[in-house]
């Protein structure tokens, strides 16, 4: 069987080399969105978040994560530190153009769960780190126009190099220029830059495993070259296709919690 | 060693000069032409924070909170129009508060009422989201309507943006930190505040954002808009300076090259000395430059009067040219030499003030005095060597008597019969003058230094004054003991209580702390409920909400407190600037802090404090400079001419400019600032040149006399007519300071005339009869 599959994902490669040269960089950002990680997930994440003199706060967050259809529900809880332990939050990530995101925080001194919406900045941060909510995995494939700029090898690995230019001219970068391993369908690396096309953050992923048959980032780092601040995920004990309730991302489970 | 000795080395110099005058020509055209490459390399610093010398406690007090907070330094654009609630209007706001962000190179958030993190609650949600919608609605809508009621919803919020009326609005940009200075020097020769003042500038005046009648606040601008006023007001008063100067010669020589052999010092010594602070990227402050130009100025003068007077009058007995330029550097040239060496020693001093601006001045002007010094003796000297010989003017000679030395003469037997009354009268002024010094008092702020009549300053304190701007800030940290304690609810009341009793303090415009972010989140959390504006009642609710703020897209919190939850920060905006109450009132917050977190350390930072500091160094530094000067000059004197008396003597008609200038600064209330500051130890450094010229003279004089009188006579005679004459010509060119708008260059301008003339009152009255009351140089030997 494992001979098979060895054979089976060698012709894959094979193939994925063969029509390089004829692919868009459309398609190959669709290969990315597309690259099998099972339909559901969870996962244990560190955050790092590092300021430009040294201090740090850290977080850890248990993670759930189911996909209906091309929609993506999570749930995550707040297991460290002392003060936020048992923060739930619940996001169902619509893949449709336009349509907002839900997000839901429950708060446990308060007891109360608050639904958020809207955002008064272009700069929609996912819980005050360096990664948006897009750089998380919530963009859709056309709110950018892509187009591969070239291959090339970037720390041994064969890449494709996209650039991605906004559709909507207030995003808060200008151009998007990403590092895709050709091997793993997995970005290695990727420049954002700022509406003046200067560099504004870094992103970097160091480690990439084969977790269960499933390529997976296991550490990433975003870092705003501008303003020395940086974000370093770590992401342990990664499971796919665990078996969650679908009721599990709801409200009601949000406020009973882990 | 004797005069006369040193004079025959001078003589010897003169001739060497002449026999190579077209190789030192060309060496000196060189010379210029390498140092005008290197002007070009100059970089002129403004930024606030580099007034102080590096590891200086301000200045690392000032480097953790950025570290901790970021960039103390905010941009502040008031807005006016008759009601900002009109579509047209409220795009206009838009597209400026867009344009600030995308466009301010360092520009890091926006606030502004189309721009705000405005939280609203309800029963199962909260949003953040804007009080103006994308859309904006048409005038007089019912959505126009709510957008006005959103506004003004929340007190604490409206407060900052917009006034009460509707006609007044406030734009905050806050700033990314700027890079430091080897980062940036490596990118260009225009430093980030500049930078941020000339983009502001750029885009608020563009003709799209006129309907709304921007006007800018905030360091960098003021920065920026001071530094162009400067440089123009600069060029103006360099050319006041110079047709004063060409004006004054052209009477005075008669001649072309009396009037374009100063011009040639100054050249000279400006171009060489920017030069070299070009090539060797010295620190060099825009504020103060004008101080080294105007000082080159005078002293040039001061050196070719002497040296052409002398000439003139060798001229007048045999007519030749060459030999009257030796003779002129043989008997001039040493007291101009050691005139020159004093003033930029005196000069020196300025290093004593740990102000980096104060630095630059002592060691630019150092540079400029000395490179004008050479250049007057070395090309001066060959300049008039060009020509023809002329005829002499028969029966004239060393004792004879033009019109001005017969008066002058005549002046100097009033002074020598009356030293009584003389001396009475010069004691009585200056204890009067002396009770004036101790009214002195530092002052920073641009209304005072600079004055309302510069339109800039006009602006922006007008903006400080209006409802809704304000001119300065300081922050308070407050820094727990350990990590996490910000976070406690007891804390944050007792920061409730300290903010309370800032806001009651008569220069406070407006506090913001994480307290306001905090309430309102509780507030929102609690459906809006205002019985809820008020501090969480556990960490943990603390703790949560602040996460879910950050979750909502809040951005803010980390401004006010830092990552450990050590550190609340305090930030305090002043709309008025009294330096005397603003150091009452930081010393009473400190106080108040105090009490109220007793294991706390507590920190005040920011442009306020740093002005305060900046007056204790130039109070205390200008004391230590004057009387470093003094002994300095005190002690050259005694070693020139071998005598303690003579250099203790020498110091006294010295004192004179200080005790006048001073005197007249305590007396009408003109405050030391960063030019007025440098007054005392120039004037010290310039005043001694007549002292040490009627001295040297009436040294020479006496060796060769052996009599005070006929000494004192003869010295009248010979330097007497060039001492006036350059005291006037000097006069004249700071009177240029006075024709500015600028209260700090009229100020300088009117007391360099007071101290200027003040030494020469003092070298004509009283050195004359303290040198013969003293016989400071011995016993006389002869009865006539």
């Amino acid at each position: 069987m494992k001979k098979a599959l060895f054979i089976l994902a060698a012709c894959m490669m094979a193939t994925f080399g063969a029509n390089a040269q004829n692919l868009t960089g459309r398609e190959i950002i669709q290969k990315v969105k597309d690259r099998p990680d099972g339909d559901t997930r969870y996962g244990e994440m560190e955050l790092t978040l590092i300021k430009k003199n040294g201090s740090s706060r850290q977080r850890k967050v248990s993670s759930w994560a189911m996909d209906e259809g091309k929609d993506t529900k999570k749930m995550m809880f707040f297991t460290y530190p002392g003060d936020v332990k048992g923060t739930g939050f619940l996001t169902w990530d619509y893949d449709q153009i336009g349509k907002e995101d839900a997000k839901w925080l429950y708060l446990p001194a308060m007891k109360k769960t608050r639904r958020i919406s809207g955002s008064s900045s272009k700069t929609d941060y996912f819980m005050g780190t360096d990664f948006t909510y897009d750089d998380m995995g919530s963009r859709h494939i056309d709110e950018d126009k892509h187009t591969l700029l070239r291959e090339e090898m970037k720390d041994g690995h064969k890449c494709w190099v996209v650039e991605s230019v906004p559709v909507d001219k207030h995003e808060i970068y200008s151009r998007k220029v990403t590092w895709i391993r050709q091997d793993c369908l997995v970005a290695v690396c990727a420049e954002y830059y700022d509406k003046l096309n200067k560099l504004h953050r870094l992103l970097t992923i160091s480690e990439i495993k084969k977790i269960q048959d499933f390529w997976t980032i296991c550490k990433m780092e975003m870092k705003n070259v501008q303003t020395g601040h940086s974000t370093v995920i770590e992401v342990k004990n990664t499971q796919y296709d665990v078996k969650i309730d679908k009721d599990l991302f709801t409200v009601a489970k949000l406020e009973k919690g882990l | 060693m004797k005069i006369e000795k040193i004079n025959e080395q001078f003589g010897k110099f003169a001739e060497r000069l002449l026999s190579v005058r077209w190789i030192t020509l060309i060496a000196f055209v060189l010379i210029l032409i390498v140092s005008v490459i290197g002007m070009k390399r100059m970089v002129k610093e403004t930024s606030f924070d580099d007034y102080f010398i590096e590891d200086d406690p301000m200045l690392v007090k000032t480097e953790e909170f950025k570290s901790h907070f970021g960039n103390d330094y905010y941009i502040g654009i008031l807005t006016q129009c008759d009601n900002h609630f009109t579509k047209e209007n409220l795009t206009t706001l838009r597209a400026l508060s867009n344009e600030l962000l995308d466009s301010l190179s360092y520009a890091d958030k926006v606030t502004s009422l189309t721009d705000i993190e405005f939280m609203v609650g309800s029963d199962d949600g909260m949003t953040i989201e804007q009080i103006v919608p994308d859309e904006i609605p048409e005038d007089g809508s019912q959505a126009m309507e709510a957008i006005k009621a959103k506004a003004y919803s929340k007190p604490h919020v409206a407060r900052k943006l917009i006034s009460e009326k509707g006609d007044l609005s406030w734009i905050m940009v806050k700033l990314r930190t700027f890079p430091k200075d080897s980062v940036w020097k490596q990118q260009g020769s225009v430093s980030p505040d500049i930078i941020t003042g000339q983009e502001v500038e750029h885009i608020i005046k563009k003709p799209e954002y006129a309907s709304l009648n921007p006007r800018g606040a905030g360091m960098p601008y003021v920065t920026h808009c001071k530094s162009v006023y400067i440089g123009k007001e600069m060029g103006r008063l360099m050319m006041i300076a110079t047709i004063i100067c060409m004006v004054v010669m052209i009477c005075m020589t008669r001649s072309v090259r009396g009037v374009v052999a100063p011009i040639i010092s100054v050249i000279g010594g400006l171009f060489i000395t920017y030069g070299i602070a070009g090539w060797t990227q010295m620190y060099v402050d825009s504020t103060v430059l004008m101080i080294p130009m105007i000082l080159s100025f005078a002293v040039a003068i001061a050196y070719n009067i002497h040296l052409f007077s002398y000439f003139k009058g060798r001229m007048r007995i045999h007519g030749e040219r060459h030999k009257a330029i030796v003779e002129t550097i043989k008997e001039i040239g040493w007291s101009v030499f050691f005139c020159g060496f004093t003033t930029l020693v005196s000069l020196l001093s300025f290093l004593a003030i740990p102000i980096r601006p104060m630095h630059c001045v002592g060691v630019i002007s150092s540079m400029s005095v000395f490179f004008v010094l050479m250049t007057s003796l070395v090309i001066t000297p060959l300049l008039l060597s060009f020509g023809k010989n002329q005829k002499p003017i028969e029966g004239f000679t060393e004792d004879s008597d033009t019109k001005w030395t017969k008066a002058i003469v005549s002046l100097s037997d009033k002074v020598l019969s009356n030293p009584r009354k003389i001396g009475l009268s010069f004691s009585a002024i200056c204890i009067l003058l002396c009770i004036g010094l101790w009214k002195i008092e530092a002052a920073f702020d641009i209304e005072r230094t600079m004055g309302i009549q510069v339109p800039y300053v006009k602006e922006v304190v007008d903006v400080g004054r209006s409802e809704l701007g304000s001119l300065y800030s300081y922050d308070l940290i407050v820094e727990l003991a350990d990590n996490d304690e910000a976070k406690k609810p007891e804390n944050l009341q007792n920061l409730d209580k300290l903010q309370q009793q800032i806001g009651t303090y008569k220069l406070t415009k407006r506090t913001t702390s994480i307290l306001d972010i905090l309430k309102d989140l509780n507030q929102t959390l609690n459906n809006g409920d205002t019985t809820y504006y008020c501090i969480p009642k556990t960490e943990e609710e603390v703790a949560q909400m602040i996460l879910l703020y950050e979750n909502a897209g809040g951005t803010e919190s980390e401004y006010w407190i830092d990552y450990d939850y050590r550190r609340l920060r305090l930030m305090v905006e002043i709309s008025d600037f009294n330096s005397a109450q603003v150091e009452r009132e930081m010393d009473q917050i400190q106080g108040d802090a105090q009490k109220l977190f007793p294991n706390a350390k507590i920190t005040v930072v920011g442009n306020i404090p740093q002005f305060v500091t900046m007056m204790q160094y130039l109070v205390r530094g200008q004391m230590l400079s004057f009387v470093i000067s003094i002994l300095i000059i005190g002690v050259i004197l005694m070693i020139a001419f071998q005598s303690i008396r003579v250099g203790l003597i020498g110091l006294i008609p010295n004192m004179m400019p200080a005790i006048f200038v001073g005197g007249y600064m305590g007396w009408m209330g003109i405050p030391f600032d960063m030019m007025t500051a440098t007054l005392l130890p120039m004037m010290l450094g310039m005043a001694v040149d007549d002292t040490i010229h009627f001295i040297n003279h009436s040294k020479l004089e006496f060796d060769r006399t052996q009599h005070y009188q006929s000494a004192i006579k003869r010295t009248f005679r010979v330097v007497g007519v060039a001492i006036i004459t350059t005291s006037v010509i000097t006069s004249a060119v700071f009177a240029g300071f006075c024709t500015s708008d600028c209260t700090m260059c009229i100020n300088f301008g009117l007391m360099a005339i007071i101290g200027v003339l003040s030494a020469l009152i003092a070298d004509l009255f009283v050195t004359p009869i303290l040198v013969k009351k003293c016989k400071v140089f011995g016993k006389e030997t002869s009865n006539q």
